[in-house]
């Protein structure tokens, strides 16, 4: 019997820059036996990396000598060795790029294995033809996103520097997704980049000894951790606790973090928390107990913001009855919270998504929290606004609110993607408007690459196609999640769908989603497959850089993105310089070289160990936290705006934007507008009377992880239907579900005019009166492509419209649906191919449905 | 002396990590004498369960874990026939996964429903303590590794006597004697808001006085500034309340069951 061997893997699903998720992967005759967290100090003693120490109130905070990874990258074995994997290139078998190519059937045909060498000809093809027709712009990538985190074999992007030798492309722009309301709102109060986020710096241990109250505003940072942060935070969360930090919910669901956290629960309609704030606001003006001090010396504009709030400006003054009304709060426990902010330092907490800011005109909750916190001094002792998901952030020194390590390292040099972030082709379009820009030609925007932009981008005006430029005609996405994850997928579909696409490529791990839609697929390998290297500064307790050696073979004829991309380039003569001339080897070790680390250790003795940790900072202390610098001297360390201060009247978009309605210069309530009707007092709400929640999901990052078996037999990620299916939850209150004669397990059909998708009913008093909630990210399995999915993916039927008219995030949360019990006879009768493919409940709809036999 | 665990239920954040270590330890992998795979889906010898509690706004999750007791008097030895099933100097209990022929009689005779029937396998299957890890020299089961709150510990039941002490069994009554023991077990709560519909305001430092008809012992709480009182760790039974305050009507609820946990919603209290 062979020995079992230890190799180190970073299991985070964030796709470039860090983990959080430090794994040892033990493996024998090939195979993975077992994945399980590192102990740090199974290569080096504690004393060399120096453990840091956070104390207050008498009681002490320590890292653990493991790692605390979650999951998601605990049964990721389930997701390595799935029946979904890819495990050859396929060709839709009616696509047929020298005759019929049959797009009106993707989404409906199946696939047909062929040869790298076919496949390679048919792309190469369709590059060098769709070039020469239309000119190289003519191709889109799709390079963006989340997946597997890693570097030289980087899973979104690695066309881009091809197709750039090619003479161009036009760039998928990704959204800042999880920020909206930050980057379109906030970032025009403080001007903090890359997403609007204030900084975190040491605010764990200044929560600690000076916080007595936490706000938890809508979101759920015991879910989003999972993704790449680790589960430091729940640590975190409940050393709070034990310091009597008095934990505060506003949300509408009892979300994963409320359900063992929360001192108090205040429920909440979704994307109704503006009301709530102004009306804070208002009590806070008229008991007078807000800073005025802080008012006169940090901010801007606070009298306009005042008159609004008094109704002097509209003649509605945003009374705390006011506001129940809309929010769903009693007006009692609004004047309470409000008393209760203004008597003691509160900290508002965020999670990254979640109910709160990403619904229609998220730009102005996260303007008014701002407004919020300033009336209450930002920034003083215990007074921030804390993101409690992940640890750091792309290298910024700013976000690390747990002691630092004594460099901040990065292995991005190992990997190409690091010049492409920066650079951006001639042509664009905006992620959340790729359906738009395919169905209605031409289309504009502000705000340019979207993603690590400053702030003065969202004055500047794009338009696609840029003139001169052609449309796009064909699509290469490494990133085949677009549907379940993004705005209105419903119409993404009829996008696929258009005779101007002429060739789709998609290349992926899985058979699932956009996959379904392709002309040809690739099979990429997991990171167990690959060799490579990772940095893990994400988790909170210590930076490490990590040596991925190759655990197993790929399955398959899978092969990395990266391999797959040399591929192509080699067959347009192009290898040498696409490599740069150098191996992977090369590569890692060009990234180790300039990675921070090649100080402390040598490349061989990094390769050997496997592993090397920073010490901590022993000077991590003397950053002031979050905003304290400013707070304590506005003037000697102004905000990056023109006035440098909290502009909570932004004189910028009023100059730029002067008529625009749905993101006036400073935050108002805004239940309707031109972009969106999605509140419970408009005219839609007769049909669709219920606002859907979708929050990050529990048991998957975005699209990923959805036919894992052991995460589908938990009872919050899938409900059984009584057809055997396993249906994505549908959380809803009992008093809904009577009234529409529901019961636990029902199947069930949440829908608007935009479509519909079925779901499991989770009948809960986890779910305020009024609302349902789903996850989004569920496998598209559909019934009718662009009308009825199967899978839950309920981002098909959210508004398309960007957050408002100049704002261009995603509103994919905090909108109006109906829903009802499903009348299973009657479906299966009416779609008998749709109900009759290939199932297994343990891992969902089986690869089968989708495959020819081979010709 | 020997090894325990200890569950506590108060520090579990529901990750599940301990159920899904099992299954990635146990599934597909063969670890005879010690056991024999684990079914993919739907057995769970480490088994979390979410309890929701109370009603809207007052709603708890807790997370229940399922496992093997290894008892010392364990009720399955004595009803194996085929004497497949040991206790190990280190305490830990094995169903020997050669020697099962699959009679089943230990499924139907342990009080706790933590053994598994394999039918595949045609053995009884359940809980390890990962013992064919211990015995390689791991200092605990793949559960504790795994879990990121020290929800779950593991060690020498005398290295644990601190958590021992603030611990419990499940039915000792069975008489079986465990080596797993629970933290922070949830009972009943009885919880309230008290307000003045006058005033339109929460009422703070209310007392609210609650008895358990027949018991002499009463509990008292003081409802905070949102108007809330909670009484926690109740058992189950009936029990009366009065909330009270000077210049205020006092209230008084009768009848009230802990057979669940109890949200009584707003309550009014009236000025005189």
């Amino acid at each position: 019997m062979a020995e079992e061997k230890t190799l180190y893997k970073g299991i985070g699903f964030c796709s470039i820059d860090s983990d959080g998720h430090t794994s040892e992967i033990d493996i024998k005759d090939g195979r993975i036996i077992r994945i399980r967290p590192l102990h740090y100090d199974r290569k080096y003693q504690p004393e060399q990396f120096k453990p840091w120490k956070i104390e207050a109130r008498g009681r002490t905070f320590e890292p653990t000598l493991k790692t605390l990874i979650s999951p998601l990258a605990l049964s990721y074995k389930k997701r390595i060795y799935s029946p979904n994997r890819i495990l050859y290139p396929l060709k839709r078998v009616d696509f047929d790029p020298r005759g019929e190519r049959n797009v009106q059937n993707r989404g409906r045909s199946r696939y047909v294995r062929i040869s790298w060498d076919e496949a390679l000809d048919i792309i190469v093809g369709e590059i060098k033809r769709i070039i020469a027709r239309y000119g190289p712009y003519a191709i889109f990538a799709q390079a963006d996103g989340h997946g597997e985190t890693k570097m030289v074999h980087f899973p979104h992007g690695q066309q881009k520097k091809l197709l750039t030798l090619l003479g161009g492309y036009t760039l998928q722009a990704r959204n800042p997704d999880s920020w909206e309301g930050w980057n379109w709102g906030a970032k025009h109060v403080w001007g903090y980049e890359p997403v609007g986020l204030p900084p975190q710096t040491n605010l764990v241990a200044d929560i600690a000894e000076h916080t007595e109250q936490l706000l938890y505003w809508g979101c759920d940072a015991e879910s989003t951790q999972y993704g790449w942060a680790g589960q430091v935070g729940t640590r975190v969360r409940y050393w709070f606790k034990e310091l009597g930090i008095r934990a505060v919910f506003i949300c509408p669901d009892l979300n994963f973090t409320a359900a063992i956290h929360a001192d108090k629960w205040i429920p909440i309609l979704p994307n109704t928390d503006v009301a709530l704030q102004l009306a804070v606001a208002y009590t806070w003006l008229t008991e007078d107990t807000y800073d005025r001090d802080y008012l006169a010396t940090h901010t801007v504009g606070f009298d306009k913001i005042k008159d609004y709030l008094l109704g002097r400006e509209d003649g509605v003054p945003k009374t705390p009855a006011w506001a129940s009304k809309l929010c769903g709060v009693p007006s009692r426990i609004i004047k309470t919270l409000a008393r209760e902010w203004a008597a003691r330092p509160t900290t508002i907490v965020h999670g990254v998504g979640g109910s709160y800011i990403r619904g229609p005109y998220a730009t102005e909750p996260a303007r008014m929290e701002i407004v919020l916190m300033a009336m209450q001094g930002l920034g003083k002792p215990g007074a921030h606004i804390f993101k409690m998901t992940e640890w750091a952030f792309f290298g910024s020194r700013q976000q690390l609110s747990l002691p630092k390590a004594e460099k901040i390292i990065t292995a991005m040099p190992a990997s190409h993607d690091a010049d492409f972030l920066a650079l951006v082709p001639q042509q664009i379009i905006p992620k959340d408007m790729v359906h738009d820009a395919i169905l209605n030609p031409p289309i504009s925007w502000y705000g340019g690459y979207l993603f690590f932009e400053p702030v003065e981008k969202q004055f500047e005006k794009y338009t696609y196609p840029v003139e001169g430029f052609p449309e796009i005609h064909m699509i290469w996405s490494d990133t085949p999640s677009w549907i379940t994850c993004w705005n209105d997928g419903n119409s993404y579909v009829k996008a696929l769908r258009s005779p101007k696409i002429e060739f789709i490529l998609s290349q992926h791990i899985w058979l699932e989603n956009d996959c379904l839609f392709a002309d040809v697929i690739l099979p990429v390998s997991t990171k167990f497959e690959e060799e490579d290297i990772a940095t893990d500064v994400n988790n909170g307790q210590f930076s490490l850089i990590i040596n991925e050696e190759k655990c197993i073979e790929p399955l398959g004829e899978a092969r990395s993105d990266y391999d797959i991309v040399c591929l192509i380039a080699e067959r347009l003569g192009l290898l040498e310089k696409y490599t740069g001339g150098r191996t992977v080897r090369d590569h890692k070790k060009f990234g180790f070289e300039h990675s921070g680390c090649a100080d402390y250790i040598s490349f061989e003795e990094f390769e050997k160990k496997g592993y090397f940790i920073l010490p901590t900072d022993p000077d991590w202390k003397k950053d002031p936290p979050g905003m304290g610098a400013f707070y304590a001297d506005p003037g000697k360390n102004p905000l990056n705006t023109p006035s440098g201060k909290l502009e909570l009247f932004s004189q910028r978009l009023a100059e730029h934007f002067p008529h625009d309605e749905e993101r006036p210069p400073y935050p108002r309530w805004i239940p309707h507008g031109i972009s969106h009707q999605e509140n419970l007092g408009g005219k839609r709400a007769g049909k669709y009377p219920l606002l859907l929640v979708s929050n990050h999901p529990r048991w998957g990052v975005h699209s990923e992880h959805q036919d894992v078996t052991w995460l589908r037999e938990i009872e919050t990620c899938k409900v059984r239907g009584p057809d055997g299916y396993l249906y994505h939850p549908v959380w809803i209150h009992p008093s809904d579900a009577a009234r529409r004669g529901i019961k636990y397990g029902d199947v069930v059909k949440i829908y608007n005019e935009r479509g519909a998708v079925l779901g499991g009913a989770y009948v809960t008093e986890r779910i305020m009166p009024g609302v349902v909630s789903s996850d989004h990210g569920a496998s598209y399995d559909p019934i009718v492509p662009g009308e009825l999915d199967r899978g839950g993916a309920v981002n098909t039927i959210s508004p398309r419209r960007t957050t408002s008219r100049n704002a261009t995030g995603i509103a994919t949360s905090g909108y109006l649906v109906e829903v009802a019990r499903a009348d299973l006879d009657e479906l299966t009768k009416r779609y008998p191919e749709a109900f009759s493919r290939p199932y297994d409940p343990a891992t969902g709809p089986r690869p089968e449905r989708l495959l020819e036999k081979r010709r | 002396m020997g090894k325990a665990l200890i569950i506590d239920i108060t520090k579990c954040n529901g990750c599940y990590n301990c159920q899904i270590a099992c299954k990635d330890e146990h599934v597909g992998n063969d670890w005879t004498p010690i056991a024999k795979p684990q079914p993919d889906t739907g057995q769970f010898w480490m088994k979390v369960t979410d309890i929701v509690r109370g009603t809207l706004p007052k709603v708890k999750v807790a997370y229940w874990h399922d496992i093997c007791q290894h008892c010392d008097d364990a009720p399955c030895m004595k009803a194996c026939r085929q004497q497949a099933i040991y206790k190990r100097a280190d305490g830990i209990v094995i169903i020997d996964p050669e020697k099962c022929v699959g009679n089943r009689n230990c499924v139907d005779a342990c009080p706790y429903g933590v053994i598994y029937f394999n039918g595949d396998l045609n053995i009884s299957q359940k809980c390890t303590f990962c013992a064919h890890l211990l015995d390689r020299g791991w200092k605990e089961p793949r559960c504790v590794d795994a879990c990121p709150t020290e929800a779950l510990r593991f060690g020498e039941e005398a290295e644990l006597k601190e958590y021992i002490k603030q611990s419990e069994v499940l039915h000792p009554e069975f008489k079986a004697k465990p080596r797993v023991y629970y933290i922070g077990i949830p009972k009943r709560f009885i919880a309230g808001a008290v307000w003045d519909p006058g005033e339109d305001e929460c009422t703070e430092g209310a007392t609210v006085t609650l008895t358990e008809p027949g018991k002499a012992k009463k509990l008292v709480a003081r409802t905070d500034r949102f108007g809330d009182f909670w009484f926690e760790s109740l058992e189950v039974g009936k029990y009366s309340l009065v909330i009270e305050k000077p210049g205020y009507k006092a209230k008084k609820l009768e009848g009230i069951s802990t057979e669940k946990d109890v949200n009584l919603g707003d309550i009014e209290l009236v000025k005189r």
